[in-house]
């Protein structure tokens, strides 16, 4: 199932490769990735697909230091937030 | 102040009195400013046995461990050491010399990408960019590595920044943000816990990482619940306690895999139904409603679905949770369960029997002890067979099972706890993972213990090989292993070999009364197996035993 997620994570590279690598361990298929600076942050948008229940990829995401925010979008989805 | 003096000043500031290290190139100047300094370096002879040290230290008292490695191979050495910590929540700062900033990703001489490599092994790790983030960076580590869950962080630094004047900034931590006890969550908890009839309370390792035995003693006392732990709880549940049942698992006890397969309410207490403990997970524990405490909101239905679910401090959710009387009749089943199931130590043979040792050497040795296990056959006999009073008096390799843990663990353990007993109890395979660091024993003249259970076997794969792979014994035969004593010897380490089961006694009483290290190198059967078993893919309840 695909889920569109916004996240916000501090401005260094090392964080984009620290999530990244969370999405694909946690076996989240990268479909799309949008990355811009918003006020000292990066934005991200990004979509998944996986037959795992997304709860399963955005606690794990929420744990890493470097994240800021994590918002799945799914019509069908609360949105998550720390 | 150079980046190096400020990198032992704050530890020294934080309480840091030991670190375990090896120098090189890229991490000297952090070397130099040990040199007189009041933090006392203790030199292992590679970097992982620095690593594990720090883990043994860090799990035998619940402090901050603290590992130092130069860059490229002294950094690599260390990862295996960051993955145990990280799969089993250690407190540990590793700090890593780097070649100076200009070079960084010129292929230098020792450059790896240290940082790259921590990403999956570490909590959080850092590369310090600029000499006057320093300060804040490293006082961050600390207090990352021992805030919520632990685990360890890694501060990669590079050599000019070691050697640059740096600032001191004092850095005061952010109130961690840490989940509110969801009293919704609390009330469905307590609601299953008045109906259930046959309830298990299921003791993970994050009892030892809250320190809440005192609450989960106090939880258990008031319900009398049957209590099941994994691995690296056992411990938590003092060994007087009515109704342990011990460990559960692959070897786990008959009666604690039964109990919690017959179980209609399951409390998860900081465990994380880890595949060694569940076996087939559709089948475990299947008519159980679960309530799940844990600090870690991921661990929560990350493996199997919770109706009620606790995430906080286990010492502010154990005491949430009602103290309902467990029915009598569940009560009873249990013990009886356990008097039907309890080990055996009638062994025929006239050779050693491992588990008798174990027991034997649980009973004699000072309770205050300290058991650091290796991995394999002898890892699963030790929790087995010999009774902990606290998680930190038995130290074993749980989520990552890495073998070569045992000496260097023993030896943090004994620097942290220098008047308690301690002793690794090892295999012939697993000893020689680290055996370097007898020279860290001798160096130091620590009275580490050392027991070697040796069957001339890699013990547990040649088990599987027998069960499993048909007999094809690939790899696993031993029998060119050297004289262990005599190796020992070497290094100033006395001990003694037995082969027979009249042996064992004696030879018990002199390895407990030796004022120095000691070793005892005890031959067991090499067709000897570790009983029950859970084999791949069955349920808990389907275990193999001997008589199988």
């Amino acid at each position: 199932m695909k889920h569109n997620l916004t996240i916000a994570l501090k401005s260094q590279s090392i964080a984009i490769e620290r999530f990244l690598r969370v999405v694909r361990h946690r076996g989240f298929e990268l479909h799309n990735l949008q990355l811009t600076m918003v006020n000292d942050q990066y934005h991200v948008e990004m979509s998944v697909d996986s037959d795992k229940p997304i709860y399963l990829l955005t606690t794990q995401l929420s744990k890493l230091i470097d994240v800021k925010d994590v918002i799945v979008n799914d019509k069908q989805h609360t949105a998550v937030a720390i | 102040m150079t980046g190096a003096e400020l990198t032992i000043d704050l530890l020294a500031k934080h309480g840091v009195n030991e670190v375990f290290g090896y120098p090189g190139g890229a991490i000297m100047p952090i070397y130099d400013a040990l040199y007189g300094a009041p933090v006392k370096h203790y030199l292992t002879r590679h970097e992982q046995g620095a690593g594990f040290a720090a883990v043994g230290f860090a799990r035998s008292t619940g402090k901050l461990g603290v590992c130092f490695a130069t860059s490229g191979p002294g950094a690599t050495n260390l990862i295996t050491a960051l993955a145990d910590a990280m799969m089993d929540s250690v407190p540990l700062l590793a700090i890593t010399g780097q070649v100076p900033t200009a070079a960084i990703g010129s292929d230098a001489f020792q450059e790896v990408d240290v940082l790259g490599m921590s990403l999956s092994c570490t909590k959080h790790s850092y590369m310090v960019e600029r000499a006057e983030d320093l300060a804040e960076i490293l006082q961050e580590a600390m207090h990352l590595a021992q805030s919520g869950r632990p685990g360890p962080v890694l501060v990669d630094i590079p050599k000019d920044i070691q050697m640059a004047q740096v600032p001191f900034k004092p850095w005061l931590a952010a109130d961690e943000y840490l989940p509110e006890l969801d009293l919704a969550q609390v009330a469905i908890a307590n609601q299953l816990l008045h109906d259930a009839k046959q309830p298990v309370a299921y003791i993970g390792g994050g009892v030892q990482a809250a320190n809440a035995q005192n609450e989960l003693m106090q939880f258990l006392t008031k319900t009398q619940m049957p209590a099941v732990s994994t691995l690296k709880a056992l411990g938590s549940v003092m060994p007087q306690y009515e109704y342990d049942l011990g460990m559960l698992g692959m070897h786990g006890g008959q009666a604690a895999n039964i109990a919690v397969q017959e179980c209609d309410v399951l409390v998860c207490i900081g465990a994380r139904f880890d595949d060694r403990v569940t076996g087939n997970l559709a089948k475990f524990a299947a008519k159980a409603k679960i309530i799940h405490l844990d600090i870690d909101a991921a661990e929560v239905g990350k493996r199997k679905s919770a109706q009620a679910s606790l995430i906080a401090d286990l010492k502010t959710s154990l005491p949430a949770l009602d103290g309902v009387l467990t029915p009598t009749q569940w009560r009873e089943h249990n013990k009886a369960m356990m008097l039907k199931h309890a080990w055996r130590y009638d062994y025929p043979g006239e050779k050693v029997f491992a588990p008798y040792l174990l027991n034997q050497l649980s009973q004699r040795m000072p309770q205050t002890g300290v058991v650091c296990c290796d991995v394999g056959q002898h890892q699963m006999w030790v929790a087995q067979h010999m009774k902990f009073n606290h998680p930190s008096n038995h130290l074993s390799s749980g989520g990552a099972g890495t073998m070569g843990f045992g000496l260097p663990a023993a030896i943090g353990a004994q620097v942290a706890r220098p008047n308690d007993f301690v002793i690794t109890v090892s295999g012939d395979g697993s000893i020689m993972m680290n055996i370097q660091e007898l020279a860290t024993i001798r160096r130091n003249n620590l009275p580490v213990k050392i027991l070697i259970l040796d069957n001339q076997r890699l013990g547990m794969v040649r088990q599987w090989q027998e069960l499993f792979f048909d007999g094809r014994y690939s790899e696993t035969n031993l029998s060119d292993n050297p004289d262990f004593v005599q190796l020992a010897g070497v290094f100033g380490i006395p001990g003694q070999t037995i082969t027979k089961a009249t042996e064992v006694d004696d030879a018990i009483t002199a390895l407990v009364n030796s004022e120095g290290p000691y070793i005892l190198h005890a031959c067991i059967d090499d067709k000897e197996n570790v009983w029950p078993l859970v084999p791949p893919g069955a349920a808990n309840d389907e275990m193999m035993t001997e008589k199988a």
